[in-house]
């Protein structure tokens, strides 16, 4: 029986570091025969259960489509990716690292703006006296469309971010942003700050499991070990 | 009868009308409906990115598309069409359909509203009766009375906004009454600290841009922020006599009086609220007409008179209509375009005459 279990890991970062302890600490060790760069890894207690290193956006991809019968990634990736897909995941454990939080931040000089409702305010100035649309930069237009609507913003545009989000607004290519932060130092360093009830998610680290290897049990046995 | 006989029969209503055809695109370009309704609409839009790489949709809703054809036209005065078409939207509820055949009709450009109401309602009333559905229950009501009592509301010009901008979203419409009658939206805290940024930043180069707003403009907003408090009685008091005012929901023929009685209760002056209802031509018609101030707030952009016919037997509605004087506007007119309109849904009225 060859690798009948799989585990996808975050591959980069503080997360991979803090995965990598957690494991640690549960007294698995992990092999690569390549070294450092090798994407692939082994469990040396469980021969059957190959580790592979994925972006942590990928890992919750492949629990979705099966490829992966577990993994560690963030909540606010999972609460991001689409609904079909979180329906295949289920959270099994949050763990105690990679906490940050999903906020909604404006620029430090937009000293009239507290709350959401304020942006409201100003999303429907830009939209009759401009023209425009606000624009709110993310890498998470999901979530950031869901905690809008409930928050009765409506008129405003998305623009899809790769990185780098808090520099949006200082050069034109957005008004405000939502982004993930840990400390919100990079925000205050960017000149930016949070609205007062912008909080959009609290996100940790989680161990997921897809639910389709959850019906099997040699599987699930596997799964109750993290 | 089947669907194909009852539409040659309604159409025939709209043609004697003197209602001329239109057929509108079924391709539009999808900043129309965006900049309209919003990314949350997006969602519910069935689109698509042309070999330009502009964004295209097929037509969520008629009315749109009509609007869109009439200034795509450059036409000018009073146009009364009718058309027969497909609306394209997907929908938060699984158990409706995306192509929705709709017969409709629009009067664009006509400056008599309460004339122009009356027509509408009056050829889908006809329209209903071709067909021989007898029993129906018609609800109507005006958006406008709201907007209008807003305005005659002692609150902060801001709230009045935020009110009147969110009176089509009931839920988060209810959110906003709560905040009115309990808490301020200004923290003092903040108000603090962001007054020495306020001095400071009034000594800056006004027209300087930060992130798309200049400083003159966050400065006059912020200023009138801190300087248009609200007392917490006053907010409680204009929430009750809001939602009181949402409770009003009877029969047309009651509908001025009871109006004139929630006037009188909360010292309200009298000609603050002008309707343009056709209530005479409604009480006659010999249907169940039941007005309710509380109505018509699921569709942004209706601004004016607001009606929905459903069957009595089984509340499943058939028509619906309104009066919408700023669509056309915000789709691009330089100036204002009066408009009004209503349309027939097909696939519910065959649900109905099965």
């Amino acid at each position: 029986m060859k690798n009948l279990f799989t585990i996808g890991l975050p591959s980069k970062g503080r997360l991979k570091e803090s995965t990598l302890n957690y494991l640690k600490k549960k007294n698995f060790k992990l092999t690569s025969k390549g070294g450092d760069r090798d994407y692939f890894a082994n469990l040396n207690n469980l021969p059957n259960v190959k580790v592979i290193y994925l972006h942590a956006r990928e890992i919750i991809e492949r629990l979705g489509d099966g490829t992966l019968d577990l993994g560690i990634s963030g909540l606010d990736l999972l609460y991001e990716s689409a609904v079909n897909l979180q329906k295949k995941i289920e959270v099994k454990k949050k763990l105690y690292f990679g906490k940050a939080t999903l906020v909604v931040a404006v620029p430090n000089d937009w000293i009239d703006v507290q709350t959401v409702a304020d942006l409201e305010e100003i999303s429907f100035y830009f939209r009759d006296k401009k023209n425009l649309r606000l624009r709110v930069a993310t890498k998470y237009p999901n979530l950031t469309n869901k905690f809008f609507t409930t928050k009765g913003v409506t008129q405003y545009k998305i623009v899809l971010s790769l990185g780098a989000t808090e520099t949006y607004p200082f050069t034109g290519s957005s008004e405000v942003i939502t982004d993930i932060t840990s400390s919100g130092s990079t925000l205050k360093a960017n000149n930016l700050r949070v609205l007062k009830d912008g909080s959009i998610l609290r996100s940790q680290a989680c161990i997921l499991a897809s639910k389709k290897s959850l019906l099997d049990i040699k599987k699930k046995r596997i799964i109750k070990l993290f | 009868m089947k669907s194909k006989n009852y539409s040659k029969k309604i159409l025939k209503v709209f043609k004697k009308r003197g209602f001329i055809f239109s057929e509108p695109d079924v391709l539009l370009d999808s900043n129309y409906i965006i900049q309209r309704s919003g990314e949350s609409f997006k969602k519910l839009m069935l689109t698509f990115e042309d070999d330009n790489g502009k964004n295209m949709c097929l037509r969520p809703d008629l009315t749109i598309a009509s609007c869109v054809k009439y200034l795509e036209e450059n036409s000018k005065g009073k146009s009364k069409i009718y058309y027969s078409g497909q609306a394209y939207r997907r929908s938060n509820n699984s158990r409706d359909s995306i192509v929705n055949d709709q017969l409709g009709l629009e009067i664009i450009g006509s400056k008599n509203r309460t004339l122009d109401n009356k027509e509408i309602i009056n050829t889908i009333l006809k329209a209903i009766k071709a067909i021989k559905i007898k029993k129906i229950i018609v609800n109507v009501g005006d958006v406008s009375l709201f907007r209008q009592l807003i305005e005659s509301l002692r609150i902060p010009e801001r709230w009045k906004l935020r009110l009147i901008r969110h009176f089509w979203r009931p839920k988060y419409f209810e959110d906003l009454l709560n905040r009115l009658g309990t808490n301020s939206d200004i923290d003092p805290i903040a108000i603090d600290f962001d007054k020495r940024r306020f001095s400071k930043m009034k000594k800056l180069d006004q027209n300087q841009e930060i992130a798309g707003r200049k400083i003159s403009e966050i400065l006059s907003r912020f200023d009138k922020k801190i300087s248009d408090p609200r007392s917490f009685t006053e907010g409680k008091k204009t929430a009750k006599i809001i939602r009181e005012f949402l409770k009003i929901n009877n029969p047309i023929d009651q509908m001025e009086e009871s109006l004139k009685n929630f006037l009188q209760k909360y010292n309200i002056k009298k000609n603050v609220i002008k309707n343009e209802l056709p209530i005479k031509s409604l009480s006659k018609s010999g249907y169940k007409v039941i007005f309710s101030t509380n109505f018509g707030r699921n569709i942004e952009y209706y601004t004016g008179m607001v009606f929905e016919i459903s069957v009595a037997k089984n509340k499943q509605e058939i028509a619906r209509g309104g009066r919408y004087d700023n669509l056309l506007k915000s789709l691009g007119s330089n100036k204002n375009i009066f408009a009004v309109g209503a349309a027939i849904n097909l696939n519910n009225l065959s649900r109905t005459i099965k």
